[in-house]
């Protein structure tokens, strides 16, 4: 179809232009990740299961989702409340606490790290008093749910301080004006207007969270089937030249990916639409 | 349910929002607050909804204090400018909200719910709108849902944020005449604040016109129309014709240049009278513009270097057949005086310009 538009560009241009960005996202994001399947599988699907049956990988591939799911109610309290406390109010301070929210992006994850072992670990802040009452959290769980919190908090905050903004608090002063507490008017009103807001949030903190190498690898000890989780797992079987093993791992990192990456599209067509549903051009008035 | 309002001040920052607000709305009363943007007409309402809290003085309800009771507890229905309807619950769920959130003890069945939610969409005409969600209304269809769900709780006072500012004129007068019938019924007070000096003077029992954080004047529409108390209100409240004069004896001399004690005089334009006989308390002056709008002709005086608005009924017109370029003679059937420090002056009796 001959196009007479002005502002089109000729069929060339938009055929070379087409032609670079594809063959880009395909050998830097396709072929690696079709390369990880490959591999993975290149001794068939028996020894893949196999390897992933492994107790280590096993262990790992638990412990990268507990950890993600212990962090969770943390990021979201603090998301919602950060969120809430910067969009409906007014405070000395605010900028400060805007800048803070953004330091684990600013900050390089192996610092992060180095900040809880500076701590927590047994030379630190508090390492003495911690070993006194036998407490780990260094080379333990604990310091890599600290860890972890500390890279993912930002993401539901983000998400959520723009939105809050633009929705103003009408909504709410409207609720206590007609009687609602202060519960009642987050659980009633405010929550459902932000919803798929703090689902993106989630989605985007979660993947953050079970993909983080750096904070953890500093805080973990790689204590293997206690404290690996599994992007340290694909590297410490990788150095062993274990590649059956470090692929099948990374594999199930990618499958997580794959399956943010969904779940990322659907919300982002869900916050699409009702944004949509606010914008709708009104039907003049009839009656 | 009366409303006091005793010195009541807010600042933000630097900024005076209200300075030293004495207010009393009785019960029942439909009372309009005017002012430009800024005046601190919507920071007053909030104060008396709760929803701003004053740095000094006392808001009484019902002359007991409120100062510091909270908003969910002052039992006020508050209708905002953006109708801040809930978006994701539908028409009903949304006049049904205020039921809903009530303590157990004193919460209505979920039949008495629904016949109640359903006697007030009727009540603002809008029953068959009962499963839509707001953003399928049109504004003003909003607007009546907005004051449906104020009402569903039974408040004392009715407050209402620029009500009708967000809607085409039309939409506008019908909601006007709407809302006074409804306020009639329902037998409580009323605020609403606005900037539309019409809307003010057609619906209110009363009228406080606000400038700067304070109140210039409280009085029936008639009264802020007719004897404004203050040149802003006289400015504000219509079109008005300024000449800056001195006021000698009977007579207020119109003059240019400094005089000893200046007063300026404030005549609004149909005041005015235009003869083609030359008249001894007249002026002359060259008719330079003549615009009929609907109603009235609207007719643009040049007199020395200055320009005179004045209107005429259609009638009036026909019969002065007034063309451009012709001279005539100009009276102000009535004005007001107010010296330099905007205090009125004893308005002269023979009402006459002298040079």
């Amino acid at each position: 179809m001959k196009s007479t538009r002005a502002t089109q560009e000729p069929v060339w241009v938009r055929y070379t232009l087409l032609t670079i960005g594809l063959s880009f996202l395909f050998f830097f994001l396709g072929l690696p990740l079709l390369a990880v399947f490959v591999e993975a599988l290149a001794q068939g699907v028996p020894v893949y299961i196999e390897a992933l049956k492994e107790p280590e990988t096993a262990s790992a591939i638990w412990l990268t989702v507990g950890i993600a799911l212990a962090v969770l109610p943390f990021n979201i309290v603090f998301g919602v409340a950060a969120a809430w406390a910067i969009a409906k109010f007014e405070f000395k301070g605010k900028s400060l606490l805007i800048t803070l929210i953004d330091l684990p992006f600013a900050v390089s994850p192996v610092v992060a790290g180095l900040i809880f072992i500076l701590l927590f670990g047994s030379q630190g802040t508090f390492g003495e008093w911690l070993s006194e009452h036998d407490i780990k959290i260094i080379f333990a769980v604990p310091g890599m749910i600290l860890a972890t919190l500390f890279i993912t908090f930002p993401f539901i905050a983000r998400e959520l301080i723009p939105l809050m903004q633009a929705q103003g608090k009408d909504e709410e002063e409207a609720a206590v004006s007609l009687g609602a507490s202060g519960w009642q008017m987050f659980i009633r009103v405010t929550l459902p207007n932000i919803k798929w807001g703090l689902l993106y949030g989630v989605i985007l903190s979660n993947a953050r969270a079970m993909g983080e190498f750096g904070a953890v690898s500093v805080v973990s000890g790689h204590i293997r089937g206690e404290t690996n989780t599994l992007p340290l797992h694909v590297e410490i079987l990788y150095n062993e030249y274990n590649a059956i093993g470090a692929f099948a791992a990374a594999s199930i990192l990618a499958l997580l990916a794959l399956v943010t990456l969904v779940a990322k599209t659907i919300v982002e067509w869900r916050m699409k639409k009702e944004t949509e549903m606010l914008n709708t051009v009104l039907a003049p008035e009839k009656t | 349910m009366s409303i006091e309002i005793r010195n009541i001040s807010k600042r933000f920052g630097n900024f005076v929002a209200l300075d030293n607000i004495n207010l009393d709305i009785p019960t029942g009363e439909l009372v309009a607050l005017l002012g430009p943007s800024g005046c601190g007409k919507t920071t007053l309402l909030r104060i008396i909804a709760g929803m701003e809290s004053a740095d000094g003085g006392e808001v009484l309800f019902s002359g007991e204090d409120a100062t510091h009771l909270h908003a969910r507890e002052r039992e006020v229905g508050f209708v905002f400018q953006h109708y801040a309807l809930f978006r994701h619950m539908t028409v009903f769920e949304n006049v049904a909200f205020g039921l809903r959130v009530k303590p157990r003890k004193e919460r209505p069945s979920d039949a008495e719910i629904k016949r109640r939610v359903m006697e007030l969409l009727s009540l603002v005409q809008l029953d068959w709108l009962a499963d839509r969600y707001p953003s399928q209304l049109s504004g003003g269809q909003r607007q009546r849902i907005a004051l449906a769900r104020a009402l569903a709780v039974e408040p004392k006072v009715l407050l209402l944020d620029e009500p009708f500012g967000a809607l085409d004129t039309k939409v506008r007068k019908e909601l006007r005449r709407w809302l006074r019938r409804l306020h009639d019924d329902m037998h409580i007070s009323s605020v609403f604040v606005t900037h539309d000096q019409e809307e003010a003077l057609e619906v209110a029992d009363r009228v406080v016109v606000m400038n700067h954080g304070r109140i210039e004047q409280i009085g029936s529409p008639d009264e802020v129309y007719s004897s404004p108390a203050s040149p802003f209100v006289y400015q504000f409240l219509g079109n008005v014709n300024v000449f800056h004069s001195r006021q000698q004896g009977a007579y207020a001399e119109v003059e240019r240049g400094e005089v000893a004690e200046k007063a300026t005089a404030f005549v609004r334009p149909h005041d005015i009278d235009i003869t083609h006989q030359p008249s001894e308390d007249g002026l002359q002056a060259k008719v330079q513009h003549v615009h009929p709008i609907g109603p009235v002709v609207r007719i643009e005086l040049l007199h020395g270097s200055e320009i005179i608005e004045v209107e005429l009924s259609r009638e009036r017109h026909e019969l002065l057949q007034l063309t451009v370029g012709q001279a005539v003679w100009f009276r102000p059937r009535q004005m007001r005086v107010f010296g330099t420090d905007t205090s009125l002056r004893s308005t002269p009796e023979k009402q006459a310009f002298l040079f």
